[in-house]
């Protein structure tokens, strides 16, 4: 029974980080339709940014964070600007998007294979592998703490959309499109803030990331497939569906992990993804597509 | 009198595609409600996208009070005065009532006025204050578009563009739409409506304008359209075969 609620803990834990770096991909999915194949290459990029400030310079993780934060949603401003921009104009748009983010990922990937080589990092700040004690079950503080930094960077996301008129203009071009524009709404830079938010939020994870899992240039892949089955799971476009599918799909791995072993526990998300497109193609919490 | 809006001879089409209008003329007179009939596809819908800036121009001219407002962008003409209601009627379906109508004032700079307004236009529909906090999705279609066009006195327009409000409704619930029209013009607001149902759309109206394959036809006082021989013809097939 301890075991069971320990699991538990250690897969609730691990939900939050999936969950900011699902819900940055869920916000440029659903305001550009990209699904954007690098999102995790540029979770890689924060968690190397907050591995050397701490290995060069000492410093936590958690104050490297708003920094990488703020690095990453510049780089993404530019990316926009570079390359998606010119592309929303083209008929071909979502082939195109596609191919992009697979060739960006694999450039992400192959500078920080050049530059850092393929060696596992992983950050090691004094609370990553320390841990609080209730009774029997434990709780690893690295992942407690960076949970708790995750649903506070998601509610703070969450409470803009709902209550900012920016964060309304964001929901409402995400909902539709050619409505918001006919309103008055420049979707053009709703679509690039949203995209600077999104990546901003590859990198926080990437810092919190950074101390959580150990890494190395290519296990981006790896998180892409898991990301999206959250996003697929969670509906597509709905942040609040994302962060719910991540920590429901982090304890059944969790629990998949403890029975059968470690290689099954991954295999859970790719499974997911595989049965909710079969049998519930609008996710958990989608509408109907139509509705869409 | 002259035109509060005046579309003349205007062609345009879709990107690079062939020109779907050909030679649309519409003239809009303050105070009036003006129905542009024409069997599907004439080019009723693409004319409104045209006049809002969703498509380009290609010739021909827009002017609205005298001034040419031709190769504006949507959110440049909503700030003329121009507002539209598009055939899908536009809501987003996951956010509340309330919050939608708040997306029909995005463009007004005070947010106090903006929350005043939603209030009166609450007073005025009780069935948008009653679901308020509900998401617009959830609704019935007849409340679907009563928000629709509620949302659009948020900035009191001078001229309202609707596509085909009563398409899908239930002839109860097209009443109520009608009524919402009147309500519009009491408030000074002059109307352009489209609609594929001759009939209903010509009795309602006191401008009529027949549009088919792109061009205007002729025009006319709606109840004198609706007795029109050449309606007859028109919807009977005759002039399209030819
Ligand atoms: N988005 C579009 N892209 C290309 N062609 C379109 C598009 N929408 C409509 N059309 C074409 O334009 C013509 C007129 O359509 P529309 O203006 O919707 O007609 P109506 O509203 O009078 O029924 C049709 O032939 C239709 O196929
Ligand atoms: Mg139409």
């Amino acid at each position: 029974m301890a075991d069971m609620v320990q699991i538990l803990v250690l897969g609730l834990a691990l939900g939050g980080v999936y969950a900011l770096m699902g819900s940055g991909l869920s916000l440029v999915f659903g305001v550009m339709r990209i699904v954007n194949l690098a999102h995790p290459s540029l979770v890689m990029v924060g968690a190397y940014i907050a591995y050397w400030a701490f290995r060069l310079g000492g410093v936590d993780p958690m104050i490297t964070l708003p920094v990488a934060l703020v690095i990453l949603a510049a780089t993404g401003v530019l990316l926009y600007k570079l390359v998606f921009e010119r592309e929303a104009r083209s008929a071909k748009y979502s082939e195109m998007t596609v191919l992009l983010t697979f060739a960006l990922a694999m450039v992400v990937e192959g500078a920080l294979g050049a530059a850092f080589t393929n060696t596992q990092r992983v950050t090691s700040p004094d609370y990553a592998t320390d841990a609080f004690f209730i009774g029997s079950v434990f709780i690893p503080k690295g992942q407690l703490y960076s949970g708790i930094v995750s649903l506070t960077i998601i509610s703070a996301l969450a409470l803009f959309l709902k209550y900012s008129a920016f964060g309304n203009a964001i929901r409402a071009t995400t909902q539709n499109r050619d409505a918001a524009e006919l309103l008055g709404v420049n979707v053009n830079l709703v679509g690039l803030v949203s995209f600077a938010i999104g990546i901003g939020l590859a990198g926080a994870a990437g810092a919190l990331v950074s101390f959580v899992f150990s890494f190395f240039p290519a296990k981006h892949w790896e998180w892409i497939a898991i990301l999206m089955s959250l996003v697929v799971l969670g509906g597509m476009g709905s942040i609040l569906g994302t962060v719910l599918a991540a920590f429901i799909l982090s304890v059944i791995a969790a629990y998949v992990g403890f029975f059968f072993g470690a290689t099954w526990s991954t295999l859970t998300f790719f499974v997911a993804l595989f049965v909710v497109l079969l049998v519930r193609p609008q996710g958990l919490f989608g509408e109907k597509p139509e509705l869409a | 009198m002259s035109a509060l809006l005046q579309v003349s001879n205007v062609v345009a089409g879709y990107g690079d595609g062939p020109a779907i209008l050909n030679g649309a003329s519409v003239k809009v007179e303050p105070g009036k409600v003006h129905c542009i009939i024409g069997p599907n596809g004439a080019g009723k819908s693409t004319l409104l996208k045209a006049i809002v800036g969703m498509l380009r121009v290609r010739e021909g001219d827009v002017t609205f009070k005298g001034e040419s407002v031709k190769g504006l962008r949507p959110d440049q003409i909503l700030r003329k005065g121009i507002s539209f209601v598009p055939q899908e009627r536009a809501l987003f379906p996951k956010m509340t009532v309330r919050e939608n109508l708040r997306m029909g004032g995005y463009s007004m700079r005070d947010k106090a006025e903006l929350e005043r307004r939603i209030d009166e236009i609450e007073e005025r529909f009780p069935i948008l204050k009653e679901r308020r906090d509900q998401h617009a999705g959830t609704l019935s279609g007849g409340q679907q578009q009563t928000l629709s066009m509620a949302r659009t006195m948020i900035l009191k327009p001078e001229i309202v563009m609707l596509d085909e409000p009563s398409l899908g409704l239930a002839p109860k619930i097209v009443a109520e739409i009608f009524d919402i029209m009147r309500v519009m013009t009491d408030e000074g607001i002059t109307i352009l409506l489209v609609e594929q149902n001759a009939l209903m759309g010509l009795k309602h109206a006191d401008w009529g304008v027949v549009l088919d394959l792109g061009r205007t036809l002729f025009e006319g006082p709606g109840k004198e359209i609706l007795n029109d021989p050449r309606i007859q013809e028109l919807y009977l097939g005759g002039k399209k075969a030819a």
